[in-house]
């Protein structure tokens, strides 16, 4: 039963209009950048470069496919939750809204099911957004600027990446990339479970980001204590893969604090779901 | 007796402090056309929606061909389809394809093409079987809801006003649709109305609610007759008539008015006078209850409504 849910649900995520949104978006812009990138890369790489080449003999295409994509991630990561939300947020209060609950709910299915259903459904939609951008972002820079060693700034210096490692680190880099983004939208569909309008849950969600972001981000010893809670201090763990040594225990430390986000947020969707009178 | 198929026992759902349904006890049997009547706001609906598990009852259980509706609820609605107030689907996907969504959701895979496009066929939407429902008109997303609840030939349908919104055409179609249902496919149908008329046409038991408190249930002739004995004689010539009925020791109170005479009479007697009558030579016209349904259902409301 659950999978012709998963089917069902599949399918009308993916009949809806909404849904390919995120896909144009990224689809537009990744582009757009790399069509910017081509006229002005250079001098950006230069920019960026020029100390470094002061004491350093650099050969090679520093400029490359890998560069843009992983500037793309750099630069797309505070906007792809915006996309999330769109679908994840609609999932349960658009349901309320077109009053198709009525319709689906009275059906010999559990309220369980229905909501793992569409829970799965919205991690899809989250991982196949982002493998669009990672097959984008890769196969439009390596196709355009050619492939080459990465040239990676860390915290603590510059590292460069050589490119016979890169397809794992990048790999690894969207695979957390995924896991982060899976927050955003459980914490999406957690909202949507009480609002009744599918705007709510994408205003509330870019909202709740962006506080825990400045939060998060703030150099305030007073903070500190709590930063450990925010879900955003673990958003940028995909970053660790670009780092010239992994750090597992980082990584993994920071994926189970993710995880725990997402069962708090399914969990609290799953009770308050099963108890929700469906009055629309 | 037939089997009961739905029975609710202290069905209550409480807003807040006030209580929206209390102590519902229904008892449909299989093969019934049950009219549940009530004005508006009497909590017709909020009862359906606990029937079909929308909404958790405060109190009280439900159970549906034998199965508790909150222990065993695939079961239990395994069987049952409904329409709760008015149908409403993805506007954005075809008929067809609401008519799968609904169908895999209680047969568990995909219901075949051909019994679809049937069963739309059924209600008139063949045609438009591949056409986006956002295109539709009310009178047709009516139909189609009918068509998604018949699909998996469940064997209670609960209907929540269905003719709400219709003009008389769609509206005798749904009389007649009932009337089939009932008739035909041998389907138990569970009808919400606020329209007295609707109920007394089609349904064989009945309910009548308001403020949320069941005031009566039994069949629709026990209802207007058990309760309800003032006679109406449509005969000529009335003098004659009225004479007849008074020398009658069943008849009481007979009184000559402009239309013809009324008396009260108990159901079983009415075979009596109108012997009577035809012995003494008056040409009968109508005999029929005085009282409609309508007049009983705004005496019993008003009756209730005297007592809170």
């Amino acid at each position: 039963m659950i999978f012709t849910l998963i089917r069902l649900e599949l399918f009308k995520t993916y009949a809806k209009w909404r849904t390919y949104i995120g896909f144009i978006t990224v689809g537009a812009v990744i582009p757009l950048i790399m069509w910017l990138m081509s006229y002005a890369g250079d001098n950006m790489m230069n920019a960026q470069t020029r100390s470094l080449q002061n004491d350093f003999f650099i050969t090679g295409n520093l400029f490359n496919g890998w560069t843009i994509s992983q500037f793309i991630m750099n630069s797309l990561w505070l906007h792809v939750p915006i996309l999330i939300s769109l679908v994840a947020g609609d999932q349960l209060s658009g349901e309320a809204t077109a009053g198709t609950f009525r319709l689906v709910l009275i059906r010999p299915v559990s309220r369980l099911k229905f909501l793992n259903a569409k829970y799965l459904t919205t991690l899809l939609y989250t991982a196949s957004l982002v493998i669009c951008i990672a097959v984008l972002s890769i196969g439009f820079g390596l196709w355009l600027f050619g492939s080459g060693d990465l040239l990676s700034v860390e915290s603590d210096g510059i590292t460069i990446l050589p490119e016979h490692v890169l397809w794992i680190r990048f790999l690894l880099a969207y695979t957390l990339a995924i896991w982060s983004m899976f927050v955003i939208a459980s914490l999406s569909f957690f909202i949507s479970s009480f609002v009744e309008n599918a705007i709510g849950p994408i205003v509330i969600t870019i909202v709740i980001i962006f506080i825990s972001l400045i939060i998060t981000n703030l150099p305030i010893d007073a903070v500190a204590a709590y930063k450990p809670y925010f879900f955003t201090t673990y958003f940028t763990v995909w970053k660790e893969a670009f780092n010239s040594t992994i750090d597992w225990s980082k990584i993994f430390y920071s994926c189970a604090m993710l995880g725990i986000n997402n069962i708090f947020f399914y969990t609290a969707t799953v009770i308050i779901f099963r108890r929700k009178d469906i009055l629309s | 007796m037939s089997e009961i198929i739905l029975q609710t026992e202290n069905l209550s759902k409480q807003y807040k402090q006030r209580w929206a349904v209390r102590n519902v006890n229904l008892e449909v049997r299989r093969g019934d056309v049950f009219g549940f009547l009530g004005p508006n706001g009497a909590g017709k609906s909020t009862t359906i929606r606990m029937i079909l598990s929308l909404i958790k009852p405060a109190e009280g259980t439900v159970e549906l061909f034998g199965h508790n509706l909150f222990r065993e609820r695939e079961k239990a609605l395994q069987n049952v389809a409904g329409i709760v107030e008015k149908p409403d689907f993805y506007l954005y996907l075809s008929a067809h394809r609401n008519m799968e969504i609904a169908g895999a959701m209680t047969l568990g895979k995909k219901p075949e093409k051909k019994k679809i496009l049937e069963t739309l066929a059924s209600v008139g939407l063949e045609e438009r079987a591949e056409d986006k429902v956002k295109t539709f008109s009310h009178g047709m997303k009516q139909r189609l809801g009918i068509a998604q609840a018949l699909l998996c030939e469940p064997q209670l349908i609960l209907l929540d006003e269905p003719t709400n919104g219709l003009d008389p055409q769609g509206m005798k179609e749904v009389r007649e649709l009932i009337a089939m249902l009932s008739g035909k496919r041998g389907i138990t149908v569970f009808l919400s109305s606020h329209l007295l008329h609707e109920v007394e046409q089609v349904a064989t038991r009945m309910a009548i609610i308001n403020n949320g408190r069941m005031i009566v249930q039994g069949s629709v002739d026990e209802i207007l007759h058990a309760s309800i004995n003032t006679m109406f004689f449509d005969v000529e010539p009335k003098k004659k008539a009225l004479s007849v009925l008074q020398k009658l020791n069943c008849v009481t109170a007979p009184t000559l008015t402009n239309e013809g005479i009324t008396a009260q009479v108990a159901k079983k007697d009415i075979p009596k006078c109108i012997a009577a009558l035809g012995s003494a030579r008056c040409k009968i016209y109508t005999v029929r209850p005085k009282q409609s349904l309508e007049e009983y259902f705004l005496a019993v409301t008003n009756n209730e409504e005297q007592h809170r």
